[in-house]
């Protein structure tokens, strides 16, 4: 997938092969299972090129992410700990009563002197 | 009648009285572990005395009960005696029929919570697999996003990830401390004691105590968190990072029911608490033992109160 955000252009199966076996050895035939499960995965697009395809993500990584992200902090509210949040979202008045608790710890001087 | 109405009344008084005295106790939170044992122990305590006074109903029809009246060195008929019900069989039939029911529910809400946090890990793990970046040195997955957000996946090859912009947000020793708590939840299996509070809640919503228990074992899971990470960072960087982060998620509106966790993580961080003696924790621990067993007492005790009597009522046939 790294390859195939950057190049940001459809690419062979060939294509992904060569460029991946610069780094460590890999058969066509796992390269080409991959991005046929991706594609199932509706991940990769693909259209034929002669006799082979061409792949091309259906999204960008940043929308993934994004959508990824959206879901995930989605479940911070979630108590069945499909996920463990450091800490979970909060809403405007708590959090600024979480920062005059931190102030008020750091330098208890100032904060009754402010008063 | 009498074991099943005492166990009745108990579980009433443990869920009601017993769970509200718990939820206002400060001592958990001097001993989270021991916190998280005492709602462990009320939960079972409650669902215990309504299954076994299901079941006691029906010992006077269950088939057995001359062997378990001859183990027990007494006669059938006293045996019976102890725990018979007006209506009989009518009484033993609903009992059964209560067990089963408050058993079923129970097996039936944690195969589904286990079902549905393993598909939900298991699909976080395929697309941080896509998606996410492994930093070797911090041991840590990385997303690129521009929201604060610091998690861990537990359960098998667990993970911790943070975002782009948490790294951002937060400096060297403030992460590691993060990085410490998170790791400290995966290390000691706490998603596990979560998903058994929230499946409790899950089975039975209508019990404010298996709720209150949801809510208060996920507080002190935090808090073991917490005190495991203050063991390799300062307790202040601890909570200006929990502060930090707080601030760079996304405002949840409606959702945010984490606020008072994260006040109670911060004062708890800047002034620890002495932990608790340990002639109270002994004390404690005892107290939570009796509660979970106090069921099964009250269940046998007609039984046993039974073999020590040394007569047995005569019935003439009519």
């Amino acid at each position: 997938m790294d390859r195939l955000w950057a190049w940001d252009r459809p690419a062979l199966v060939r294509e992904v092969l060569e460029d991946l076996q610069r780094d460590r050895k890999i058969a066509y035939t796992t390269v080409m299972t991959v991005m046929e499960n991706l594609h199932r995965k509706g991940i990769l697009s693909r259209e034929r090129h002669g006799r082979a395809y061409r792949y091309t993500p259906e999204r960008t990584r940043e929308e993934h992410t994004a959508a990824m992200m959206e879901e995930v902090l989605a479940t911070s509210a979630d108590r069945s700990a499909t996920l463990m949040h450091f800490v979970q979202n909060i809403d405007r008045s708590e959090l600024a009563a979480l920062g005059a608790l931190l102030d008020e710890i750091r330098d208890p001087k100032k904060t009754k002197q402010g008063r | 009648m009498a074991p099943a109405l005492v166990l009745g009344a108990y579980a009433l008084l443990v869920a009601t009285v017993g769970a509200h005295v718990l939820r206002r106790s400060q001592w958990p939170e001097r001993a989270p572990r021991l916190g998280i044992l005492a709602w462990q122990a009320l939960s079972s305590s409650v669902l215990a005395s309504v299954v076994l006074a299901g079941l006691s109903l029906a010992l006077p029809v269950w088939s057995h009960d001359v062997q378990l009246a001859r183990l027990l060195d007494t006669c059938v008929a006293l045996l019976r005696d102890q725990y018979a019900a007006p209506g009989g069989a009518m009484a033993a039939s609903a009992g059964i029929g209560i067990a089963a029911l408050v058993a079923g529910r129970l097996a039936y809400c944690l195969g589904r919570t286990a079902w549905v946090v393993t598909s939900g890990r298991s699909a976080q793990r395929s697309r941080l697999a896509l998606l996410a970046r492994r930093d070797p040195e911090r041991d840590v997955l990385i997303l690129e996003h521009d929201a604060c957000a610091a998690y861990c996946v537990p359960g098998r090859g667990g993970r911790v990830v943070i975002t782009t912009a948490t790294l951002e947000a937060l400096d060297d020793a403030q992460l590691a401390a993060v990085l410490h708590h998170e790791r400290a939840h995966l290390r000691g299996r706490h998603h596990l004691v979560i998903q058994l509070s929230s499946a409790l809640r899950a089975a039975f919503p209508f019990v404010p105590a298996f709720a209150w228990g949801e809510a208060e074992v996920e507080r002190l899971t935090e808090m073991m968190a917490d005190d495991a990470a203050v063991q390799h960072a300062d307790g202040l960087t601890l909570a200006t990072a929990l502060v930090r982060l707080a601030g760079g998620a996304a405002p949840a509106g409606a959702l945010g029911a984490g606020g008072q966790t994260a006040l109670a993580r911060v004062r708890r961080l800047a002034t620890p608490a002495r932990p608790l003696g340990k002639i109270r924790r002994l004390a404690t621990l005892a107290c939570v033992a009796a509660v979970a067993l106090v069921p099964i007492a009250l269940t046998v005790g007609p039984a046993l109160s039974a073999m020590s009597a040394d007569y047995c009522p005569i019935t003439f046939p009519v």
